[in-house]
């Protein structure tokens, strides 16, 4: 709190900057990070409910959805340890792509703890050393319970179905969720581990029911051929080019001609398109079949290409076109004047297919093997927009559990693995690491009891089920939330990826201790706006 | 800790009911608007734009769209509608019905203490064996069977503003999409190759199919040209018959008088040279692309070119080309020096027609005509003609559902009693809160009837209970029927609808039901 100059403690920040010290300072951003926390706990597991997002600004859009990330990624935050959490969020899409809520809802169900810790008086300190070492015996416990199936192939595509069918189940896509996880599964071995997701596309049509969504084993472009051109051409040869072909315009300011007649006009207007008929005869000149532009190709060299049997596409926008050009094997290119080094594309067939009340072009047998395009189709764009994300988390996941192979069991299980081997920990520990210690269990037990009463189940009674079960040594124990009661998740194919059970064990012990360590926070004097 | 959780998550839960009961109230709330609009006696409704433009409707997803709605969960509602446009083109209104009493009765369960998910997956069950229910009930339908799809017009229209000229609207539907249907996918069609042509003036009765195709666009005959051209050879040009103009931009100095002689002459030579190469190739009618960038046709060469005794169409979009070379089995041309005779199509006679206050030009007796069909749509004034094409696009819809799933079922009422019968019995057979669910699905499809009764001024808990009675005695196709204000047997009434319009507005509605089920929350969002 800054306070007038001339006073006895001298104001060192800028007028207007406001400083909060120790214990408001603490509580101001565990309070915070509990909302946020708060917020997106509701859109756990695979009862999980949904919000809506609704735009302040004009237009007042409205998204529907049940993604961590998505939701974090949109609402406005004022509070910094909101910000750090938000943050984990974002890098937890970014690394792993899915268990963005988890990592959230973890952290800040670690607060909640820390907070009450720091109310009986243990120093802060002594709670980040009991977190981080609790976080090190969950990892061992969660590395030993981990099963690896990458030898076997018919297993590990099991393993990956199992995945993806966890994955969806929270997501709007549950009800099909059998047809989405082998739509994932086979569009990700396709890339035999390559793990690049640009090579994957996702078109969304609406029209349809979401069970009629399909893997097209080509690419497919929402585009049509030229008037007059060949609807079907075989062994195609590409050419992918982003340059005008409307009007090769001298890009000089204030360029002009002067001439005395009117034939002269005519003259240069002839001579316009002289030059591109000359640049529409060089392009030709490749010897291709097909030619993709970016930009807008006019009636006049539409015609010539028409003429020359090219089929000429226009309008391809840049996010197209680049992914044409990586699965085609092709150069992006402008100029067209060195033939010898431009590599051209090629594909088997290209031709044009319907798809709901629409016509696109779909490219076959390309270059590039892996590529392929899954067509979303759904009643509304809600609907289309919110599948298209749950789609992109499970394949993410299946991209993660593909570079590595161990996986998990879900439902609660894993939780409660790590939360009895903490637990032992913090029984052999002497001093208050201890108490840090028994209090990360504790958080750790808070996922179950989120998910079960998400799906309006009594969480106190199976949370001390499973905890009495693993007691027992019965390790596969998990919350069956279709039957609400404890089952062993082998037998229900509850299966989770290994690297994003780490991700969220590791990042939200971090943002945790971040935050505990926090006992100041100074804000800058906003930006003056006239 | 445990007891202080508790406490805490009681008063989450309350404000998050609270949430969800206003997002149903809302949505509810619309639904109960338009429910004024459904079936053969249904009001119609009339919008007022921010422009003061009115429009006024009978559609259910036309009200909609126009309607100004803000609220988030409403919005939805908008989007089912929509949705059902797309999928079906017909019952727009009826899923909007059924959706708001679908909601009404989840609030009910809700306060009952239900959970969410519960409800919405006993109604994803129910939907389903409701479809299942629909599918026995329908009959199978040949597209050869010609009275049997113009019944399924004829039905679609009776609730529209235009339903004295079914009779008239109703043929030409199903010819329309049996002209365009592509015998080698024949479970597509395309209705973008429908070309409507509204034009003001004259009646209702004066609509009419035209085989061939017209163009809303008059013949410029500012210089006196031909307005009725036989054995017509078509050039479609995408060129400008107009003095040059180089892309750079370009100064024609004049230093003196006598030059001035000088460009105009060369601007006449110019554009008669053009004008010669078009005669050259044979054309005698001329359809000029528009182009923003100058006149596609200067009024000098519209003079040589009536001269030269052609028709001259202006004004043509470049998204139109395709659909007009696919009819008229022509190519476009974009450079004077390609215009060649194979490039041209040939029709028996172009020639321009009176129509209310304006006019259009026809093209008949096309050679090769492509698969396309247009219609031109009269009617005594503007509100009046853009109804009847949103009529008629909901009467091509359904015939659209019938090529793309081959089954009719009958309409008034009668399927969703039939549901909510068969529905009953079955929740009856289950257990838990499925039951309660399923119960309340089966009375919330009795609001169609209910609505239809209300609607056509009869006493509906009478004719509903009535309904009721018919079906239990296995009467399976008895409905309302709305003119006599009885029951009866709709299949003798020949009241027939696609079954793919009653399943799809099913589907939709309880997936909408579902998705505001599971919102817990409005977030205010920065994108």
């Amino acid at each position: 709190m800054a306070t007038a100059a001339g006073n006895a403690d001298a104001s060192v920040l800028r007028e207007g900057a406001s400083e909060e010290k120790g214990e408001h300072a603490r509580l101001a951003s565990f309070v915070g990070a509990m909302a946020i926390g708060d917020l997106v706990k509701s859109t756990l597991g695979p009862k999980g409910m949904d919000k809506i997002l609704q735009s302040v600004q004009r237009g007042r859009n409205v998204t529907v959805t049940n993604d961590g990330a998505t939701i974090l990624k949109s609402i406005y935050v004022d509070n910094p340890a909101a910000k750090v959490l938000v943050d984990i969020s974002k890098a937890q899409d970014d690394e792993v792509g899915d268990g963005t809520t988890s990592v959230v809802v973890f952290a800040s169900e670690l607060l909640r703890q820390a907070e009450q810790l720091v109310n009986q008086h243990v120093h802060p300190m002594t709670i980040i050393q009991g977190f981080r070492e609790a976080c090190e015996a969950a990892k061992a416990a969660l590395e030993r319970a981990a099963s690896d199936n990458a030898g076997d192939e018919a297993r590990f595509r099991q393993d990956l179905t199992n995945i993806a069918k966890t994955t969806l189940s929270s997501k709007i896509l549950t009800n099909d969720k059998e047809h989405f996880a082998k739509l994932a599964v086979d569009a990700v071995l396709r890339l035999k581990g390559s793990g690049d997701l640009e090579m994957i596309q996702i078109i969304q049509k609406p029209g349809g029911s979401l069970k009629d969504s399909f893997l097209d084993e080509g690419f497919i472009l929402d585009k049509r051929f030229g008037v007059g051109q060949p609807k079907r051409i075989e062994n195609a040869k590409i050419l992918i080019a982003n340059t005008p072909m409307d009007t090769d315009k001298i890009k000089i300011y204030g360029a002009r001609v002067r001439v005395d007649s009117m034939t002269k006009v005519a003259e240069i207007e002839q001579a316009e398109r002289e030059k591109m008929k000359r640049k529409c005869e060089k392009i030709i000149g490749y010897g291709i079949n097909c030619f993709i532009n970016r930009q807008l190709i006019y009636n006049y060299p539409e015609q010539i290409f028409t003429e020359a049997g090219v089929a000429a596409i226009e309008h391809a926008d840049f996010d197209g076109i680049e992914r044409l050009a990586l699965v085609t094997g092709g150069d992006i290119c402008s100029t067209f004047d060195n033939p010898e080094d431009v590599q051209l594309g090629s594909c088997d067939l290209i031709e044009e297919v319907m798809i709901g009340e629409d016509r696109l072009i779909r490219f076959s047998g390309v270059a590039k093997g892996e590529a392929c395009t899954i067509v979303l189709r759904g009643a509304s764009e809600h609907i289309l927009g919110e599948a298209e994300r749950s789609l992109h988390d499970a394949l993410c996941v299946l991209t993660s559990t593909v570079k590595d192979s161990r996986v998990i069991y879900g439902g609660g299980c894993s939780e409660m693995i790590m939360s009895k081997a903490v637990e032992e920990l913090a029984a052999k520990t002497p001093g208050k690491r201890s108490l840090a210690m028994e209090c990360f269990a504790k958080a750790l037990r808070a996922i179950p009891t989120i998910i079960c009463d998400n799906g309006g189940l009594d969480s106190s009674e199976l949370v001390s089920q499973m905890r009495a079960a693993h007691a027992a040594g019965k390790k596969n124990t998990g919350i069956n939330i279709l039957t609400g009661e404890v089952g062993d998740m082998q037998q229900c194919g509850v299966v989770e990826c290994f690297r994003v059970k780490q991700q969220v064990l590791l990042s939200a012990t971090e943002a945790a201790e971040m935050i505990i360590r926090v006992d100041d926070i100074i804000k800058c004097t906003p930006r003056q706006r006239e | 800790m445990t007891a202080t959780m508790a406490g805490e998550r009681y008063v989450e839960n309350k404000l998050k009911h609270d949430v969800r009961v206003s997002n149903m109230t809302a949505a509810k709330k619309l639904a109960d608007a338009i429910r004024t609009s459904l079936g053969p006696r249904g009001m119609d409704k009339m919008m007022v734009n921010a422009k003061n433009d009115v429009t006024i409707s009978n559609d259910g997803a036309t009200i909609l769209k126009t309607m100004d709605v803000t609220h988030p969960a409403a919005k939805m509602l908008v989007e089912l509608s929509k949705s059902q446009d797309i999928v079906a083109g017909d019952g727009t209104t009826s899923v909007a019905v059924l959706c708001g009493a679908l909601l009404d009765k989840c609030i009910g369960l809700l306060g009952r203490g239900v959970h969410p998910t519960v409800i919405s997956d006993a109604m994803s069950t129910a939907c389903e064996k409701a479809c299942e229910i629909l599918e026995g009930m329908s009959d199978p339908v040949d597209l050869n069977d010609r009275e049997s799809l113009i019944q399924a017009a004829t039905t679609s229209l009776g609730s529209k503003v235009v339903a004295q000229y079914s009779s008239l609207l109703s043929p030409i539907a199903v010819d329309c999409v049996l002209r365009v249907l592509d015998q080698e996918r024949p479970n597509m069609v395309d209705l973008r190759d429908v070309k409507i042509v509204k034009k003001v003036g004259g009646t209702m009765d004066d609509t009419e199919l035209v085989d061939g195709i017209v163009f809303d666009q008059k013949p410029s005959k500012a210089a006196g040209g031909p307005t009725r051209v036989e054995d017509a050879k078509i050039g479609l040009v995408q060129f400008c018959i107009s003095p040059p103009k180089t892309d750079l931009e370009n100064n024609v100095i004049v230093s003196d008088y006598t030059q001035m002689d000088k460009i105009l002459r060369e601007e006449r030579n110019h554009i008669i040279g053009i004008i010669k190469k078009i005669k050259a190739s044979g054309c005698n009618v001329l359809l000029v692309q528009k182009s923003i960038l100058r006149d596609a046709v200067s009024d000098l060469a519209l003079h040589y070119l009536a001269k030269a005794k052609i028709l001259v169409i202006r004004d043509i979009e470049r998204e139109e080309i395709e659909f007009i070379s696919k009819t008229l089995h022509c190519q476009p041309v974009a450079h004077v020096d390609h215009m060649t005779p194979d490039k041209l199509g040939h029709a028996a006679l172009v020639n321009e027609k009176q129509c209310g206050n304006g006019k259009v030009v026809q093209v008949t007796g096309v050679e090769n005509m492509g698969r396309t069909v247009s219609v031109i749509v009269r009617g005594g004034n503007q509100l009046v003609v853009e109804e009847a094409d949103r009529s008629l696009h909901d009467a091509l819809c359904v015939i659209r559902c019938l090529v793309q799933k081959r089954f009719l079922i009958v309409g008034g009422g009668a399927p969703e009693v039939e549901m909510s019968q068969k529905l009953g019995y079955w929740a009856r057979t289950l257990s838990g809160m499925d039951a309660v669910a399923v119960k309340a699905f089966a009375e919330a499809l009795e609001v169609v009837p209910y609505t239809l009764a209300e609607n056509a001024g009869l006493n509906p808990i009478e004719i509903v209970t009535e309904l009721r009675n018919a079906h239990v005695a296995g009467n399976v196709h008895h409905g309302i029927n709305v003119r006599k204000g009885t029951i009866s047997n709709m299949k003798e009434e020949n009241v027939l609808q696609p079954l793919l319009v009653s399943t799809s507005a099913l589907s939709l509605a309880t997936e909408c039901v579902r998705m505001i089920l599971k919102i817990d929350d409005i977030v205010p969002s920065m994108r």
